[in-house]
């Protein structure tokens, strides 16, 4: 294998698989990153086993080969090259290493057989559509801060996407929860979406997706099977396995009769819990909620350090009701909301209440209140 | 089986913030849902009324979790192997267990207790004591009280409640057996001595068999032969239980009915007739303990991370072994494997192990999975 490459395509390739790869494993060759030069592109592949990346970097190959190299190492090396240069990489075949020429700077990486390297097997991945860059992220940045990393409750660790028809329209939705708060968007089910199984992405891949969509590609292809997913873009192919787990009937904790409505300045609200949580301790980040008639008073009491309120103008049309609520969870929701006007439906101190982002439909978080 | 149970005591303390005072004269009822879960299969599937019904699994290695009457005549108990509850009532049908089902309908009949009192102590998902000195509703007695709330539970859920009533718990107690199922028995004030004392100390709750064994060879058979054993000599032959053995021999109990009871461990153990030596029989007696242990865990739904093995030797010298995990202890199979893991940590083989005790303690609530206060959005879901 010989080749040469420019080092800003290669940087980039490398950063993405390298973020697969675990710092710490007991398989040797899970650390390393897999070189294939064929037809005037390079790709690198890099496996958990649980998720695989392929990335392709086009480059000017003089003798076609595969190999594999430590990716973090590889990596490190590539990005401390001077910017701009050409990179050469050669296998040298009896010595097991690989080359890495670039001006005055040599290097040479112990490698791993190529065929020793563990592929992701797939079998038929049975659904496929097509959502734009936009719409994927999208979905995976109003649900992923609601994901779980309680390991107890694995099914929870991902982002729950399915389709269902709803009002007589096929929608496409994703949802995450941690047991404390839920996050759930829809968008219209493309075509091939509409009979897919419902699948639990994993935390580890969903960042990953995330990342695929910053990419400046236009459209994502998913292809899902009930155990797999993969994620096509112009030079990147994730695939990663799903959860195998059973996801909650979510739709039995989003509450339908909440009949206590406030709206508020989304900024605003959330720069006054910003400022009173400051008293709160790291145990508790409890804030009391109290409305009455258009007033919102934000209060937070910690035995320890003080006191602090602040009062809000709010629109709120029920009967005056206070509420504690985690003051990150609240921030994590106002994060998310781009019309400016937050809209919550309550119903009482103990039970769901949701929020909303008034100039968005598609979106509905449902926050568990805390005891105050 | 050749060992016995000596003690099986589930240890609980707690503070009440709302017991009252237990020197005057207290009204109590303890209430104790008629083969609860058995009962609630019968009602939801007209099939098995009137039949043998076990709750629990019927392969090799499950248990009896709850035996219908119909079961109960042929002898087949609660925490019995369901190997040997088929041999002794080969058409018995075992049901699975529907915990959400059973925690439920619990729900409802405590909500049924709070409208009387809200002294209520829940032992377990369908038994409880309540203190009704001064009930809610203003009923002259206690007899009544137990009529109406006995009532209330079989028109809200169709089952069957039995209940005992007197002046303390223990008496409580003693009594909701008296007349079961579906019935009730009073202990009135001033009963309480003459009614233990004709009973044989193996009935009195505290009292396992091994004790009462001891005590039958000291020659007290009767709650009347305790009474007249001297405090003293009790303390020398029973350690500290001596002196709650010659409180209850009198249908004394001063304990008050506890609304905030929190249990902080669940533990099980067993004297054997004979010294356990050899490393199987070792583990098949902690197969047997986990097996107990676990059954409350189920029956409860409250699951610890922390697994203790109680080792007494012979000559009584004692060790424990402890284990802490991350996570609660997930299955039976999990609090047997640890159990024998942890066994292997105490000198074996030197000496006879007269003693084995497994408990799980650690349970969430105490460790406060959210100290804070925050609410779990998907407990229902």
């Amino acid at each position: 294998m010989q080749l040469t490459i420019e080092k800003t395509g290669l940087v980039k390739a490398l950063g993405h698989v390298a973020s697969v790869v675990e710092r710490r494993t007991t398989i040797p060759i899970l650390s390393n990153v897999r070189l294939d030069a064929k037809d005037g592109e390079l790709s690198l592949t890099a496996t958990d086993l649980d998720m695989e990346i392929i990335e392709t970097v086009p480059c000017q190959v003089k003798t076609p080969g595969m190999t594999t190299v430590p990716a973090h190492m590889i990596h490190d090396i590539v990005r401390k090259l001077p910017d701009g240069t050409e990179i050469e990489l050669a296998l040298d075949g009896e010595e097991n290493r690989l080359g890495i020429s670039c001006g005055p700077a040599q290097f040479f990486l112990q490698t791993l057989s190529a065929e020793d390297f563990p592929s992701l097997s797939v079998e038929d991945l049975t659904h496929r559509f097509t959502l734009s860059a936009k719409d994927l992220k999208r979905l995976i940045e109003k649900t992923r801060f609601a994901i779980s990393t309680e390991e107890t409750r694995y099914y929870l660790n991902g982002i729950y996407l399915h389709s269902l028809t709803k009002d007589g329209a096929e929608v496409l939705r994703a949802v995450a929860t941690d047991g404390h708060r839920l996050a759930q968007i829809e968008l219209p089910a493309p075509s091939g979406a509409t009979d897919m199984p419902g699948v639990i992405i994993p935390r580890k891949a969903v960042a990953d997706l995330l990342r695929l969509t910053e990419d400046g590609d236009e459209e994502i292809a998913l292809e899902l099977s009930e155990t797999k997913i993969r994620a096509t873009a112009n030079k990147t192919v994730l695939t990663s396995k799903l959860i195998d787990g059973t996801f909650p009937d979510y739709e039995r904790v989003i509450p339908q009769g909440n009949d206590k409505q406030l709206e508020v300045d989304a900024i605003a609200f959330a720069k006054a819990v910003d400022r009173v949580s400051t008293l709160s301790s790291d145990k508790g980040r409890a804030v009391k909620l109290a409305m009455e008639g258009n007033k919102l008073t934000l209060s937070v009491h910690n035995p320890d350090s003080g006191s602090a309120t602040e009062e809000l103008p709010v629109d709120y049309d029920g009967d005056a009701l206070e509420i504690g609520f985690n003051a990150r969870y609240l921030l994590d929701i106002t994060d998310q909301l781009e019309s400016g006007t937050a809209e919550f439906l309550l119903a009482d101190p103990g039970s769901p209440t949701v929020a909303r982002d008034s100039g968005d439909a598609a979106v509905l978080y449902v926050l568990m209140p805390m005891r105050v | 089986m050749a060992d016995s149970m000596s003690s099986s005591g589930m240890s609980s303390s707690g503070m009440s913030l709302s017991g009252a005072p237990a020197t005057a004269s207290r009204k109590i009822i303890h209430v104790d849902m008629d083969a609860f879960y058995a009962s609630v299969e019968q009602r939801d599937n007209p099939e098995l009324k009137g039949r043998p019904v076990a709750v629990g699994r019927g392969a090799a290695r499950g248990v009896v979790a709850a035996a219908s009457y119909e079961a109960r005549v042929f002898g087949v108990r609660s925490a019995m192997p369901s190997t040997t509850a088929l041999r002794k009532c080969p058409e018995l049908i075992f049901v699975k267990p529907r915990f959400e089902v059973y925690r439920a309908i619990s729900q409802e009949i405590r909500a049924i207790f709070a409208r009387y009192t809200p002294l209520i102590e829940p032992l377990s998902l369908d038994e409880a004591y309540l203190d009704v000195t001064e009930n809610l509703q203003g009923l002259p007695t206690a007899t009544g009280t137990a009529k109406a709330i006995r009532a209330e539970i079989l028109k809200a859920t169709g089952l069957t409640a039995s209940a005992g009533i007197s002046y303390n718990k223990f008496l409580a107690k003693l009594a909701s057996d008296q007349n079961k199922p579906n019935g009730q028995f009073v202990i009135k004030p001033g009963m309480g001595a003459a009614f233990v004392a004709n009973l044989p100390v193996g009935k009195f709750h505290g009292i396992g068999p091994v004790t009462a064994a001891k005590m039958n060879r000291l020659g007290i058979v009767t709650g009347a032969d305790l009474a007249h054993v001297p405090v003293a000599q009790l303390v020398q032959h029973f350690g500290k239980a001596g002196r709650w053995y010659s409180t209850i021999a009198r249908g004394e109990d001063d304990r008050r009915v506890n609304a905030d009871r929190i249990r902080k461990s669940s533990g099980c153990e067993r004297t054997y007739l004979e010294d356990l030596t050899a490393l199987p029989a070792i583990d098949e007696a902690l197969a047997k303990l986990a097996d107990e242990v676990w059954g409350w865990c189920e029956k409860t739904n409250i699951y610890g991370r922390t697994v203790t093995v109680k080792v007494k030797y012979a000559d009584f010298q004692q060790v424990t072994r402890a284990q802490s995990a991350a996570q609660p202890v997930a299955s039976r199979e999990e609090l047997y494997r640890l159990s024998c893991l942890l066994v292997r940590r105490a000198p074996l083989g030197e000496k006879g192990i007269r003693l084995l005790g497994v408990t799980v303690s650690g349970f969430p609530e105490q460790e406060a999975e959210h100290p804070d206060g925050q609410l779990d959005l998907l407990a229902e879901a």
